[in-house]
């Protein structure tokens, strides 16, 4: 493992009200938490009322109201700070209505934030992309090591690919940049589509292709939190990135059935999984998508069920060697928090 | 040169073994050096290893069946190349030799119930080939590709190693001076010294059976003549493709040629920016980080054939051809989940191929061309020319985008060298063709000892798995004869 840096005096962190950027900023004001931190840290947020939320849950969270792709609203988030800036790029869209939002987002809003974290001199700059520029195993033993060729998963695949390329572009021009990548997310402040996937495991309504073999690799929030930090403090080389995930994948009816485990386990009545599909369903799910996309536009449902089908595993062994990650939660336990944090919202499952 | 045996209307025999490639010459001198009277009869020539250059298209003319250019049909249809010479593809493939694993041994075992098949035993086998075959590692250096794919790979943290050919060299450490220890040089003139005798230039074009004992082969000679053959028995190891082919033409179809086996590649061209290009040797360098699904390694690259790995896109690539000092050819190979079959139909010479690719084979070969393109920008390659149908010119890791989404299997020149599984063996009858030790099923003493007994591609170099059951099954049947 590489030596590790100071803390900055300040933290730049974007999409701070998103699942991972809420998840990342309460971890760095957690009073005796891993990971607190002193200094500024200032977050970009989309309105008033992800500000307030934000800076209900600590006074040192310092929200800015704006948006990425508005130079006015950057000048702002990096107004005043001084001395060593980390910037942590979480921002992006997943599940957007048009396809051009990956683009203007993911694409265009990484290379406008990269630049102002140039401008103001940013010591460190760490960028949160995904799995999907790589697109997808050719079979269940397959893991995606820590270096390989593009093959980006349709319209957020390719935004995301062209958002790495941005980075790289600014790393060539001297910023010290370097990747997470993260595989599919689950834990605490998640959004309204894993709740529906609560919902349908506990309904035992979750559709399984062709035998559920295929291997996914996941990633519980926290040790995202992890990976990223220590992708921020430690001393490497810029333009590298690492796979962050839990510490091994799993099959699509392991995570089935480990759900329906800590859904029954959290008291929840949970009905056997009968949705058996074939595997041609996820493949005209897939032949759909696409062509949704071809028109510009994007459905959630369907993108989501024709990805069902695929492989999609990754290997840590790098992060692990060059960050020191160590992913501290596994796939029930991560569950079962995932599952008590959203009867603590009052959420129904 | 060892002596041949005189061309004559009729031979008779006691063994007669079709084919001296690794699996016939191997069961000749084992036969012959326990006393038995043997007769092996090859297609091709007896042609002296110095008097053809390696890897060249002279080579290819004379010592590869149909000059090299021979297909099994299907979408995509697969190139493959067979040798057709005294001493079969050992006197013409790369020379790698790598046991099979522990895993294959009992995969192979286990789903084909081949009875007595011991792998301490099967590894003492293996370790008489590479005595008799002066197995090793150059000592010296290596070719600057084969140099350049171990960069490539390290460069990635991926798993690699040299594979050990069969070579003598006699000059110490001149790795050039390297003479390959093919049949022609090892177990052919062994054969020939316990008094086996070799007809060359002789097709066997079937058996003549009565009542499940085949007595007779028919054959014709180097000008057309009828040859006749009578035989004890016969002993079959005309290659994965021809040795199916033969026993459908004899009257035996049942499993025969229904279950092909093969590692289909696909390749790239890599440019670098010096000279890295040795014309008459192949890198001994693989990489083995995703084995045994797939391995990368480097193709002969002579001039002619980095010309047919630009042709896929010839009106944009052609002009890399005149810098083929600075190309070379390098290959992804895959185990396949696919099979194929062989079928002799009557009226043709050669019997019809064909090969089915699985789904998940297609994007393995695609997801291997693509981490192979990937290897060769780590390795320094200035540009990388992938063989498919509107491949992209690869420079840089984003222009890897475009050759993933411009892949597909049907538009790739996919091709393979490593033929296997026409005549299973194992006592499994309903997916072997022949018993554990390579008797054919329906026939008291009709036997086949080369590539077509393995029950599945190993997912490496085959010739140390052919060699090892010819060698186990040779000595079965002295055991039995004697």
């Amino acid at each position: 493992m590489n030596t590790q840096r100071s803390m900055p005096e300040a933290t730049v962190i974007t999409g701070a009200a998103g699942w991972l950027g809420t998840a990342l900023t309460h971890a760095l004001v957690q009073s005796g938490g891993e990971w607190e931190r002193s200094g500024t840290i200032r977050t970009l947020v989309r309105n008033r009322i992800e500000a307030d939320r934000l800076a209900g849950h600590s006074p040192r969270i310092e929200p800015i109201v704006g948006d990425l792709l508005d130079p006015e609203s950057l000048g702002r988030l990096f107004a005043g700070l001084a001395g060593n800036i980390d910037v942590l790029h979480t921002a992006g869209v997943i599940h957007p209505t048009k396809v051009n939002d990956f683009f203007t987002i993911n694409r265009d809003g990484t290379k406008a934030i990269a630049a102002e974290a140039a401008k103001h001199g940013a010591r460190r700059f760490v960028h949160v992309s995904s799995n999907s520029p790589f697109g997808t195993n050719s079979h269940p033993n397959d893991r995606f090591r820590n270096d390989e060729p593009y093959h980006p998963y349709y319209g957020y695949g390719d935004s995301k690919m062209q958002a790495e390329l941005a980075v790289f572009e600014a790393v060539e021009a001297g910023l010290d940049a370097v990747l997470v990548r993260p595989p599919w997310f689950y834990g605490p402040h998640q959004p309204p589509r894993q709740t529906t996937f609560f919902k349908m495991v506990r309904m035992g309504r979750f559709p399984v292709f062709a035998g559920g073999h295929q291997s996914r690799s996941m990633v519980y929030v926290d040790n995202l939190v992890q990976g990223l930090v220590r992708a921020e403090l430690t001393h490497t080389k810029p333009g590298l990135g690492w796979w962050i995930a839990d510490e091994r994948p799993y099959t699509i009816s392991e995570i089935v059935e480990t759900v329906g485990r800590a859904l029954a386990d959290e008291g929840f009545e949970v009905s056997p999984n009968r949705i058996r599909i074939p595997d041609m369903a996820a493949r005209a799910a897939e032949f759909a998508d696409k062509m949704i996309q071809r028109t510009g536009r994007y459905h959630q449902q369907i993108h989501v069920l024709g990805e069902m089908n695929k492989n999609i595993a990754c290997d840590i062994s790098v992060a692990q060697r060059d960050l020191g990650y160590q992913p501290q939660v596994d796939l029930y336990e991560g569950m079962r928090r995932s599952i008590r944090w959203c009867i603590d919202q009052g959420l129904e499952l | 040169m060892i002596e041949l045996t005189e061309p004559r209307a009729h031979h008779d025999c006691q063994v007669l073994v079709i084919g001296s490639g690794a699996g016939g010459a191997t069961t000749a001198a084992t036969l012959a050096e326990a006393g038995i009277d043997v007769l092996i009869v090859e297609e091709g020539g007896w042609v002296e290893q110095d008097s053809v250059v390696p890897f060249s298209l002279e080579q290819m003319d004379l010592q590869y069946r149909s000059g090299g250019v021979t297909v099994a049909l299907g979408r995509p249809s697969i190139a493959y190349t067979e040798g057709c010479c005294a001493g079969g593809g050992t006197e013409v493939n790369s020379g790698l030799y790598r046991r099979p694993s522990k895993a294959t041994l009992e995969r192979w075992r286990k789903n084909y119930a081949i009875d007595d098949f011991d792998d301490d035993e099967f590894y003492a086998a293996c370790d008489e080939v590479e005595q008799a075959l002066s197995v090793q590692t150059v000592p010296g250096r290596q070719t600057p590709a084969s140099e350049l794919l171990r960069r490539g790979a390290a460069a990635l943290g991926w798993r690699h190693d040299e594979i050990p050919r069969w070579m003598t060299y006699p000059n110490g450490n001149d790795a050039a001076a390297g003479r390959r220890q093919s049949m022609t040089r090892t177990y052919l003139p062994r054969a020939v010294r316990a008094g086996a005798r070799l007809l060359c230039e002789h097709r066997v074009d079937r058996l003549i059976i009565d009542r499940q004992r085949a007595f007779r082969a028919e054959l014709t000679g180097p000008a057309g003549e009828p040859v006749t053959i009578d035989f004890g028995d016969v002993i079959v190891c005309a290659g994965a493709i021809h040795t199916p082919a033969l026993l459908q033409r004899s009257g035996f179809r049942g499993l025969v040629g229904k279950a092909l086996a093969m590692h289909p590649t696909v390749k790239l061209a890599a440019r670098f920016n010096e000279a890295i290009n040795v014309v008459n040797d192949v890198p001994v360098h693989q990489v083995k980080e995703f084995a045994p699904e797939l391995s990368f390694g480097g193709s002969a690259s002579h001039p002619g054939l980095v010309a047919l790995a630009l042709t896929d896109n010839w009106a944009e690539m052609r002009d890399a051809v005149t810098a083929w000092p600075n190309i070379a050819v390098y290959y992804a190979a895959i185990t396949s989940q696919g099979r194929g079959r062989v079928t002799s139909l009557p009226g043709l010479r050669d019997p019809l191929v064909t090969y089915r690719l699985t789904r998940r084979d297609r994007d393995l070969l695609g997801q291997g061309l693509a981490r192979l393109a990937l290897v060769m920008l780590e390795a320094g390659a200035r540009e990388v020319y992938p063989s498919f149908k509107g491949a992209p010119t690869v420079r840089s890791r984003s222009d890897l985008a475009q050759l993933t989404a411009g892949f597909s299997a049907n538009a790739a020149s996919v091709m393979t060298v490593h033929l296997c599984s026409t005549v299973p063996m194992g006592s499994d009858r309903s997916k072997a063709a022949a018993d554990s030790f390579g008797r054919l099923f329906g026939a008291d003493n009709v036997h086949v000892n080369d590539a077509s007994l393995l029950p599945d591609a190993p997912g490496v170099n085959p010739q140390a798995s052919v060699m090892a059951v010819a060698l186990r099954n040779a000595r079965h049947f002295i055991e039995e004869h004697s």
